[in-house]
């Protein structure tokens, strides 16, 4: 068998540069490319493992995962580097994870900030607020905007908490 | 100062012999006048143009900046349409939503109407031949270019005050869901912006984004596991507005890229046109002392 695809193959390429890449797509690792509108954290960088908070629930995503699409709710997104120690934290406030069939994971969010950027007194008196005019006697659209923010600052504060 | 004085009476008289003999040379005060004006005037245009290619080089380092990250998201958004070649989709493609993206304000060479002959283009004799095609503008300018033309009689959708700061995702996520408020039904979108070659050209270019069903039915589209049809469809509307953003921002880029080789084109003629008119002038003045001096010395050798 490998002398046929030994035969074929060196009509087109070396056998070595052959088998080569052959190695390097079953040990490769998962290239993650996280991209919000105003800044990329991650151009098709190779890493461990990423979590991410998914509608459908939370979920670790390795290398060579079934591809995907996942529409992400606002939660803490974790990036496992291979060569790092401790791993990085964001929080994600919405947007999509695609996992494609080549080992790529894309995710578009629209906003993404590391844990410690935020400050609890903000989120506590913003959710206080929003809470508030969730439970109002503002028109349904308001009301609807201010439970989408109730939702995210939970979230946020839960994410937080030491 | 006495000198000027003295002119307007003598131009009052030469003005009255320009008027009954068509071919006598003009008295040079009178054009002199006029020529220092001119001077004066294309001086001042001059200084304008310069300072808004200051502006606009000042102004396109950031804007090149955003665009980058922009760049960046445009592409990983699409990445989805790529790898399940939705381009090769089964469904059919019968009508097509455009959106040309470019702004408001003008001098800024040819952008406004790239985009809307690329519109244009494709409608007549491109992909939008033969289909049901609707067309939503971004930008005053070029709504009224593609307005003027006899092939779209009136666009679903127009959006003005596009293009006063580099644009941020809330814009084009405010301008997507107004489009998708229309109520709309498209079996595909295209986005027409112009690309950002380099800082002297750009050219206009595509975005395509396919909705639910043109997804569900491209061919690569069945290796990705998605747990409902809402997902896709709020996927197919999250890209619009992620595409919609790459195009407003690297749109951007190119017309204030373009204004600035634009104004920098035009402080350049206006250089050369004062030039030109400064040697017009001093010739001219010349001439007109050479005369006076020929009357002065003929009088003097009357006597």
């Amino acid at each position: 068998m490998s002398f046929l695809r030994a035969a074929r193959t060196s009509l087109r390429t070396p056998i070595l540069a052959r088998t080569y890449a052959e190695q390097a797509s079953a040990s490769s690792a998962l290239k993650l490319s996280l991209v919000l509108p105003h800044d990329t954290v991650y151009q098709s960088q190779d890493v461990l493992q990423v979590n991410i908070s998914a509608v459908a629930g939370d979920m670790g995503i390795l290398a060579n995962h079934v591809p995907t699409i996942e529409s992400l709710k606002p939660g803490v997104l974790e990036v496992i580097e291979a060569n790092a120690s401790e791993s990085k934290k964001w929080f994600v406030s919405g947007g999509f994870a695609n996992v494609h069939p080549n080992n790529t994971l894309t995710i578009n969010a629209v906003e993404a900030y590391p844990l410690d950027a935020f400050s609890p007194e903000a989120i506590r008196s913003g959710l206080a607020e929003a809470q508030r005019v969730a439970a109002g006697s503002g028109d349904e659209a308001t009301k609807a905007e201010a439970a989408v923010e109730v939702e995210v600052l939970e979230a946020l504060q839960a994410a937080i908490r030491p | 100062m006495s000198a000027m004085l003295a002119r307007p009476a003598l131009r009052v008289a030469s003005h009255g012999i320009k008027a009954r003999s068509f071919s006598t040379t003009p008295a040079p005060q009178a054009t002199l006048k006029e020529l220092e004006t001119r001077i004066r005037s294309v001086g001042n245009i001059g200084k304008i143009t310069k300072s808004m290619k200051m502006v606009a080089a000042s102004r396109l380092a950031r804007a090149q900046k955003a665009m980058t990250q922009a760049k960046a998201y445009g592409v990983a958004n699409s990445s989805v349409f790529e790898q399940s070649e939705a381009s090769k989709s089964e469904a059919k493609v019968e009508k097509i939503l455009y959106i040309t993206i470019a702004s408001d304000r003008g001098l800024c060479g040819g952008i406004h109407s790239s985009v809307a002959k690329a519109t244009k283009r494709d409608i007549d004799g491109g992909e939008g031949q033969g289909k049901s095609v609707q067309v939503v503008v971004l930008g005053e300018k070029p709504k009224q270019q593609l307005t003027r033309g006899s092939v779209i009689n009136d666009l679903a959708l127009s959006f003005n005050q596009i293009g006063r700061a580099v644009p941020t995702f809330a814009d084009a996520l405010a301008i997507a869901d107004k489009i998708e408020e229309l109520g709309l039904d498209y079996d595909k979108v295209k986005i027409v912006y112009n690309k950002f070659v380099s800082v002297i050209s750009y050219e206009a270019a595509f975005f395509e984004i396919y909705p639910l069903k043109a997804l569900q039915a491209s061919p690569s589209f069945a290796a990705y596991e998605v747990e409902g049809d809402e997902l896709a469809a709020d996927l197919g509307s999250f890209a619009l507005a992620n595409a919609i953003y790459a195009g407003l921002v690297e749109g951007h880029a190119a017309e204030i890229s373009a204004r600035r080789n634009a104004m920098e084109n035009a402080s350049k003629n206006a250089s050369e046109m004062i030039d030109k008119l400064t040697m017009q002038f001093n010739r001219m003045r010349q001439a007109a002392i050479t005369n006076e001096l020929v009357d002065i010395i003929t009088g003097a050798s009357a006597l």
